[in-house]
């Protein structure tokens, strides 16, 4: 019986009560089970299917993706890890059309310690108002501030234990509050398994998804986010997407999505490809630097 | 008229026990007065401890026993503070204890009579009515922590002696019917009287002595003979209580500015002893605003500090930690968090040992209206709420929004400032509710990176081409010329491209247009990372 149990909760007592039915007869074939176990409780599956998500999903928007997704979708009250090597290799625009869905609801998007500042304008061109958007920094100030002022002894003692724990604590204070939409955080290196456990579980009070970015020698170490996906640019506009960890067999085949086009809009060679089609490859656009065209003056 | 009146028999202890953190707390609990005890707390009570005790025979009997003087102005304090929440009811509250006021007895102790009479009659219709008022109030009496005995009356002094003698007289017919309540009187026993009257103790005996137990048995002998030997404020106190005589009475008012002080027990060295004392503070703080239907702005903690006897000069006498909230709120346990969060992030400079509370600034509005289901409002309040609490400990520039500039130049077309104030460019209306996106122009190609790095990163040049990382970066797009802000002063020419990392990223790099400085580099920089 190939069956994962991911909470030994409700499901255990009619399991234990099918096999002792399904067992006297002990030479004889096995007997299909009365009940399919995947219908028992939605915490389990069977090996070779795809989870099904417990709670609420936000569809991705990119129906690939989708179909790979437990639930089909960004999956609520749960923490998904996304490992990148650096930031800005197309994950803002990966999470926009789930982002511009929570926005819609009129539910604010939470940033915690962005690498740097977002562009209000580059948000607007994603269908996101980033005048909705809360950035909630703390590496900043540990390091712009002088020490001067030695802070409280419990307090110092427990800073250096937990390098980052303003960040956590505002991460927590945010999954508890249910008031704010889908949560970003760049976490730091080198986060201990108890301060992600403490994170998933307040994210369990957290009514949409929550997205902890990290650098990919996280993959790693052991994590209790049930989904984790690694990220590589593959190419302009192309995203090259694996996914670590499922709630469902895994995933050998890596995914390659196509974003939304940054290169489309300048008007290159070949015209505007509409969303699902392939974009121009990549060596099409002119290699030149030099302008053959004068250029246009925006003053 | 209907009054209701609030019994706090135990005001003394709590108004007390409320200062003390939780080991304390775990022991026995009595209060002495003239070396005599005078109230003793359940677990004392259990141990044997008796009021009218002498100290040494409680102590012999308890010798955890915790003992502390009875305070006449603690007990006074705490008074206030279930006088101004019944506020909340109705405009006519007056202490119970000031009945013989009309004697020419200015103050008695709370410590004879510690209680509060509302007269609700013209509230009923508001509230929902009598039982649905008495709930109200003993909900917005809960957070001051009192144990209460609750009595309804047609008369204010009936009500204050249905009060002290049982707990089941909130509802009955003796609210309205005033025989009904004649009839309870007279099996009132006397030593309710004997409590709130002057005479007192020496009253007390002579009944007893003379054979008298109940009103009843007072009311059967003659009033001249009962005027001539306990005097007539006896008399008018019976005539009063029964609606015979008229019962004049001055309300209380509630002060303009909230300011209160609390004596800890112990002097506190860490936030969370303080926050045990801050809790009542708080609690009595939202009582005040409660009672004249305000909700508090700002509020400011004021902790007197330990002499240091070593360096006087270092250790200032108090300090002030002053709390401004983004919206004004009536939530103690919001107000709690804050504190908690502050006290958490400023370290004491000495052991602190008396505790204040000051507060002048409030909101004359009606409270938001609560919500069944979670709107945009209710959301909108909820963030505020927790921007709050961050800031409180990350600082008010940690927590920010951004805000869309008209603006050319990258660095300047995106705005950061504090989440609670209002958006800096005057301009910029702060968002509305419902109010579309910012406009992008839609003529306009252009293109810009969700990651602007705060300083264009420098970038070396090899073979005529820009290098990222020790990687030559290849220009896909561009270039977009962006020359502006002449005007300003910082005026900006450069050209824009768009480059492939080399793995596959794209990046946002420009060249300056104008003539170098020598040393500047190749003039090519980085500006930002496509998300």
């Amino acid at each position: 019986m190939n069956l994962f149990l991911s909470s030994a909760a409700a499901p255990a007592p009619p399991l234990a009560t099918a096999a002792a039915v399904a067992v006297p007869p002990r030479c004889a074939a096995p007997r299909p089970l009365p009940l399919a176990p995947e219908a028992l409780h939605p915490a389990l599956w069977r090996a070779h299917q795809l989870g099904s998500a417990r709670g609420a999903v936000s569809p991705s928007g990119f129906p690939d993706l989708d179909l790979q997704l437990p639930g089909g979708g960004w999956p609520h009250r749960a923490l998904t890890e996304l490992l990148l090597p650096h930031p800005g290799l197309g994950e803002m625009r990966l999470l926009a059309p789930m982002l511009a869905v929570w926005a819609g609801r009129g539910a604010g998007v939470m940033l915690f310690d962005p690498p740097t500042a977002p562009c209000a304008w580059a948000l607007a061109q994603l269908g996101l108002d980033a005048r909705q958007w809360l950035l909630v920094n703390s590496r900043e100030r540990r390091r712009g501030q002088a020490p001067a002022q030695p802070p409280a002894r419990a307090d110092s003692q427990r800073r250096r234990l937990l390098p980052s724990a303003d960040l956590l604590w505002a991460l927590e204070q945010a999954l508890k509050s249910g008031h704010v939409g889908a949560l970003l955080a760049w976490l730091p290196a080198r986060l201990g398994a108890d301060a992600l456990r403490r994170l998933q579980l307040a994210a369990q009070a957290h009514d949409a998804p929550v997205f902890l970015l990290r650098e990919p020698a996280a993959a790693q170490q052991p994590s209790v986010a049930p989904l984790r996906l690694a990220l590589q640019p593959d190419g302009p506009d192309q995203l090259h997407l694996r996914v670590l960890k499922r709630r469902g067999p895994p995933l050998t085949q890596a995914l390659r999505l196509w974003l939304p086009p940054v290169l489309e809009v300048e008007g290159g060679v070949d015209s505007s490809p509409g969303p699902g089609t392939p974009p121009p490859p990549a060596d099409a656009p002119g290699q030149a630097v030099a302008p053959a065209v004068p250029p246009r003056v925006w003053s | 008229m209907l009054w209701i009146g609030l019994h706090l028999p135990w005001l003394s202890l709590e108004s007390f026990a409320s200062t003390l953190d939780a080991d304390q707390a775990a022991r026995p609990l009595a209060l002495e007065q003239a070396q005599g005890i005078v109230q003793a707390d359940a677990k004392a009570r259990a141990l044997g401890v008796r009021p009218g005790m002498r100290r040494a025979t409680a102590l012999g009997l308890a010798p955890q026993l915790l003992l502390v003087p009875a305070c006449a102005q603690r007990e006074t304090q705490a008074l206030r503070a279930v006088a101004h929440a019944a506020l909340a009811f109705t405009p006519a509250v007056t202490p119970a204890a000031t009945w013989a006021v009309a004697q020419g007895q200015p103050q008695v102790s709370p410590a004879a009579a510690p209680g509060v009479l509302l007269e609700v009659a013209g509230s009923l219709r508001y509230f929902g009515g009598h039982a649905a008022l008495l709930e109200r109030l003993g909900q917005a009496l809960a957070p001051l922590g009192h144990h209460l005995q609750v009595a309804s009356a047609p008369t204010a002094l009936g009500a204050a002696l249905l009060s002290r003698w049982r707990t089941d007289l909130a509802l009955g017919p003796h609210s309205q019917d005033r025989a009904a309540l004649h009839a309870l009187l007279d099996d009132a026993p006397l030593r309710l009287l004997a409590d709130l009257l002057e005479p007192g103790a020496a009253a007390r005996e002579a009944w007893a002595t003379m054979g008298l137990h109940t009103v009843a048995d007072l009311r059967r002998l003659p009033r001249d003979g009962l005027a001539r030997r306990f005097g007539t404020a006896l008399l008018l106190a019976l005539d009063r209580a029964r609606g015979d005589a008229p019962d004049p009475r001055t309300w209380v008012e509630l002060p303009p500015q909230f300011s209160d002080k609390l004596e800890l027990f112990t002097r506190a060295d860490t936030a969370d002893q303080l926050l045990a004392g801050a809790r009542v503070l708080l609690a009595r703080l939202v009582a005040w605003a409660q009672g004249q239907q305000a909700r508090i702005v700002r509020f400011t903690l004021l902790m007197h500090h330990e002499r240091s006897t070593r360096r006087p000069d270092d250790v200032p006498p108090c300090s002030r930690l002053e709390l401004a909230l983004a919206e004004a709120s009536l939530d103690a346990e919001h107000l709690h968090l804050l504190l908690a969060e502050r006290l958490g992030r400023a370290p004491l400079p000495a052991p602190v040992l008396d505790l204040g509370l000051q507060c002048e600034h409030l909101v004359l509005a009606p409270p938001p209206a609560g919500e069944l289901f979670p709107t945009r409002a209710s959301m909108q309040e909820g963030t505020t709420r927790l921007v709050e609490r961050l800031q409180a400990r990350l600082g008010r520039d940690q927590v920010q929004r951004l805000q869309p500039v008209a603006d050319h130049r990258p660095e300047r077309a995106t705005v950061a400032w504090p989440a609670d104030g209002p958006p800096p460019v005057p301009s910029a209306a702060p968002l509305a509710a419902g109010e579309s996106l910012p406009r992008w122009p839609q003529h306009l190609p252009l293109t810009r990176p969700v990651w602007l790095l705060r300083q264009p990163q420098p970038l070396v040049e090899r073979d005529l081409r820009p290098c990222l990382r020790g990687r030559p970066l290849q220009v896909l797009a561009g270039p977009e010329r962006i020359e502006s802000g002449w005007w300003d002063g910082d005026l900006v020419a450069r050209d824009y491209y768009i480059a492939d990392a080399g793995d596959g990223a794209l990046v946002w790099i420009y060249r300056l247009r104008l003539p170098l400085d020598a040393g500047q580099g190749s003039g090519w920089f980085l500006q930002g990372r496509f998300g």
